[in-house]
């Protein structure tokens, strides 16, 4: 039964509450103890102090102690949304919502466990309940305008576009004064509104709206972009001209403005003289624009593309502009333009050979060496490569100015497509050395220390650009500024050099940054509201529900999925305990295994003696760190308990790890081809015939003369034809009829 | 439940110990009290205490929130298909789908096993 507090002891308790919300946990412990010490049964205090605890970190006891607290004062409100708090702290967003649904029923009234429980449902995009929620605090307090926005959000996340815009209309119709110029929420909803007109397909309509509400708009450049494109899909290519035409008086340089210009103007794909006039017209106007310039390119042919280009060469080399090359190179498609652009490159190289031998005394980038540099890029590329002349160019480049690094860098990457991966790291280190301040060079060299398997001297490039004061080195500042390009490379080089538990470490950190991103939207859900930017919350939202298509993503993924299928395939002996009854491999391979697994345990032992050093080396520090620590003082770094990896590396069940990682894979980019292949050596392993027939049918659908794929045809076939009859009968049937599917083409 | 309650007094012990290592939430200068300001604010929700909206008509706040009538969502028409749990048990073991999952795809193919497994081997692209 739940205990009544006396008066004192109730203000008592009132102070916890404070003190927890001003992150006082000290003296919100102490005095939550004093409550107890009368009232050992108090639930609520011991919510409290639950919460408290978890603040500071300690989980576990903050979970003991709130189970108690509920099982002691079931009735209470505060004890369900504590326990749902924790439960939200923890990550564990579905019985968070459980949690809070039921302190709500208890008490319907509490606005702030009604939103709590909104923010949980939109960020498990439990759209139904959102709606229901943003309705009942819609309810609560009408007079607020974020409240009728959320609630068109809700709608609109939901797909129901109709009643979204009518809950804003609703809303726009019971102001009775107009909002000053200068409301920005005002001008933002206004445009969210006339988003999802224009989501309904309702074009027509959503000029209309454009053009009377909006036209105030405090986003001018969004009302023009929006207006030019409504009226081209209106066919109003008058108009539409014009608008397109005042856009690019604002920015000359944004292609898809031209785009539109071309499109309004009616003019034919193939018409290239029209085409040209009119990018003519804004070069003309606006002689530093350089997609006027460049943008032809694309769309000329014969002797006209050669004028332009050579024109557009001349004027870059003269300039010496560094990224000619890689605003050019999407032309090579085209094999005409491929091979007309090196012949003017060695033309213009010709003509100033002759003119300003000598004279380029300045600035070695421009001119002649503009144009080496081009040529070298040019035969470096893997469209029009010729490795032999791309270093004859480089070469050129680097006597004309031993001290450019743009060219030390190209070398570098030259040796690098040769396969000579030492000298392609060490040319890159010389050409970081040349400009120490420079990050890009600086991230390249280590990159290229990685491809050499060199992780330690990368490391330590690394960390010359790394704040120095972080707790735990480079590595730990990589890995609190999320920079997965490092990760994911690291754990490459250290795969290739059989260290497993480094490698796992370093994708599973990669996975975990995917999920603090999507973990990080939670706090817009209402910070995008007060401020208003419903545009771009929208925006984020859906960006998030497939943020995990990422390329990075990716990469990490395969590498997890493809290295827990080798270690299935050869699991490490003795080492840690997963000696099973798989191994069937002859001696030679378990000699090499045993070697191999000799050799990682002692990097893994050397790498453990390192960090323990550095540990140890940090100590002193330990005060100057505890200072930087958050304020809150619940961000007491959680000290990785595994940081080489060792226990990743020991695990029993590797498919089983390996689906974490292949799941978001095969469902975000099902289109290449080489998840599917991955998905399909996990499924069949797993003797999931079923889920592995579906990664082949893709994998089919995708690319059906991969050699790798119709292996895979055949293997399937044979592990059927042992296990069939062993399969659920309606298994059976469907698997017969589409591997029948597969296997007739 | 009983052993999971702990005497209060240990729990004390536990905690008491690591009140030195706490970190004070002191800040070092006017400025960072100034950004530790401005970030907890951000988490504030002093808005929603805001007193009502002067430029809105109450009046018609409420007709407004008369006309959007009770039910905030409408529920979904959904087909009544009868499902076997077998068949559901199947999809979840198969193909690896939660159960809600399994159970709306059988539906989408009127219950039919056959249909629906058939149906999650297209490629969906």
């Amino acid at each position: 039964m739940p205990q009544t507090l006396s008066t004192r002891e109730a203000n008592l308790f009132r102070t916890v509450i404070r003190n927890y919300e001003d992150k006082q946990y000290k003296r919100g412990l102490k005095a939550a103890e004093q409550i107890l010490k009368k009232n050992p049964k108090h639930g609520d205090t011991m919510s409290m102090k639950a919460l408290i605890l978890n603040a500071q970190g300690k989980t576990e006891e903050a979970f003991a102690l709130a189970k108690e607290a509920l099982t002691i004062d079931m009735k209470s409100y505060i004890c369900w949304h504590v326990y749902g708090i924790l439960y939200r702290t923890n990550k564990n967003f579905d019985e968070a919502i459980k949690a809070y649904k039921f302190a709500l029923k208890l008490e319907p009234d509490s606005h702030q466990i009604q939103r709590d429980l909104a923010i949980l449902q939109i960020q498990m995009r439990d759209y139904q309940g959102y709606i229901q929620s943003r309705f009942t605090m819609l309810k609560a307090r009408p007079h607020l305008r974020q409240n009728w926005t959320a609630l068109a959000i809700a709608y609109h996340l939901d797909g129901n576009l109709q009643q979204a815009e009518n809950i804003l209309t609703t809303y726009e119709k019971s102001i009775n004064t107009t909002p000053p110029r200068t409301d920005f929420e005002h001008s933002e909803a206004l445009l969210y509104k006339n988003s999802i007109i224009a989501e309904m397909g309702e074009i027509e309509r959503a000029l209309e709206h454009l053009e009377t509400d909006c036209k105030r708009s405090l986003d001018r450049l969004a009302v023009m972009e929006l207006r030019a494109r409504y009226l081209s899909q209106l066919g109003r290519n008058e108009e539409a001209a014009k608008a397109y035409r005042a856009l690019l008086d604002r920015n000359s340089e944004h292609p898809d403005y031209y785009k539109g210009l071309v499109g309004a103007l009616g003019i034919a794909a193939d018409d290239e003289a029209a085409l040209k006039s009119v990018y003519d017209e804004y070069a003309a106007k606006y002689p530093r624009s350089d997609a006027a310039k460049r943008l032809p390119l694309d769309f000329l042919t014969g002797d006209a593309f050669r004028t332009a280009s050579k024109a557009y060469l001349t004027l870059m080399f003269d300039k010496g502009v560094p990224s000619t090359f890689a605003n050019l190179k999407h032309l090579y498609s085209d094999p005409f333009k491929r091979d007309t652009l090196p012949v003017l490159a060695e033309e213009y190289l010709r003509e100033c050979g002759s003119v300003d031998e000598g004279a380029g005394s300045g600035d070695s980038s421009k001119g002649k060496g503009a144009a080496l540099y081009f040529l070298a890029q040019h035969y470096n590329y893997h469209m029009s490569r010729d490795l032999a002349r791309a270093m004859e160019f480089v070469d050129k480049a680097i006597e004309l100015d031993p001290k450019n690094v743009d060219f030390h860098m190209t070398k570098a990457r030259i040796y690098k497509h040769q396969n000579e991966i030492g000298k392609a790291a060490a040319t890159m280190d010389h050409a970081r050395s040349l400009d120490t301040k420079d990050r890009y060079i600086n991230s390249k060299a280590a990159k290229y220390q990685l491809r050499n398997n060199a992780n330690e001297e990368a490391l330590a490039t690394m960390g010359l650009f790394t704040r120095a004061e972080t707790v735990g080195g480079p590595l730990a500042d990589l890995t609190d500024m999320q920079c997965i390009w490092y990760l994911t490379e690291d754990g490459e080089a250290w795969q290739r050099r059989g260290n497993i538990g480094l490698a796992l470490k370093r994708y599973h950190t990669v996975f975990n940054i995917f999920d603090i991103w999507q973990e990080d939207q939670f706090d817009f859900h209402t910070f995008s509201l007060r401020k208003g930017q419903i545009r771009a919350y929208v925006d984020m939202v859906r960006w998030e529900d497939r943020l995990r298509e990422h390329p990075f993503y990716f990469r990490a993924a395969l590498d997890a999925v493809n290295l827990y299928l080798s270690m299935y395939d050869k699991p490490q002996g003795g080492a840690n305990g997963v000696e099973s009854g798989r191994s069937q491999l002859n001696g030679e391979d378990a000699a090499e295994r045993k070697k191999a697994a000799k050799k990682a345990k002692k990097e893994a032992q050397k790498a453990e003696r390192e960090a323990a050093e550095k540990a140890a080396r940090q100590d002193p520090n330990k005060a100057g760190g505890a200072s930087q620590k958050s304020k809150d003082g619940e961000e007491t770094k959680k000290k990785d308990d595994d940081p080489n990896g060792t226990k990743l590396a020991a695990t029993t069940d590797p498919l089983g790890d390996a689906m974490k990682f292949l799941g978001p894979l095969l469902q975000f980019s099902p289109k290449n081809i080489e998840g599917q292949i991955a998905g399909f050596e996990v499924y069949i392993r797993r003797g999931k015939y079923l889920l592995a027939l579906r990664c082949l049918r893709a994998a089919l659908a995708l690319d059906r003369n991969h050699p790798k794929v119709q292996e895979q045809v055949d293997r399937l076939q044979k592990a059927l034809g042992g296990a069939l009859d062993s399969l659920a009968p309606k298994l059976q049937e469907v698997i017969k009829s589409e591997l029948a599917l597969v296997t007739a083409v | 439940m009983a052993e999971d309650r702990q005497p209060p007094d240990l729990v004390e012990g536990a905690t008491s110990g690591d009140v030195e290592d706490e970190v004070h939430p002191t800040a070092k200068s006017a400025e960072d009290r100034k950004a530790a300001a401005a970030l907890s604010k951000l988490d504030t929700h002093a808005d929603d205490e805001a007193a009502p909206g002067r430029e809105v008509d109450q009046e018609a706040v409420k007709n407004a929130m008369n006309a959007l009538g009770g039910g905030g969502a409408d529920k979904k028409e959904t087909k009544k298909v009868k499902v076997d749990a077998a068949d559901v048990n199947l999809l979840v073991e198969e193909l690896e789908l939660s159960k809600p999952r399994a159970t709306e795809l059988l539906k989408a193919h009127d219950g039919n096993a056959l249909e629906a497994m058939r149906a999650y081997l297209q490629p969906d692209f």
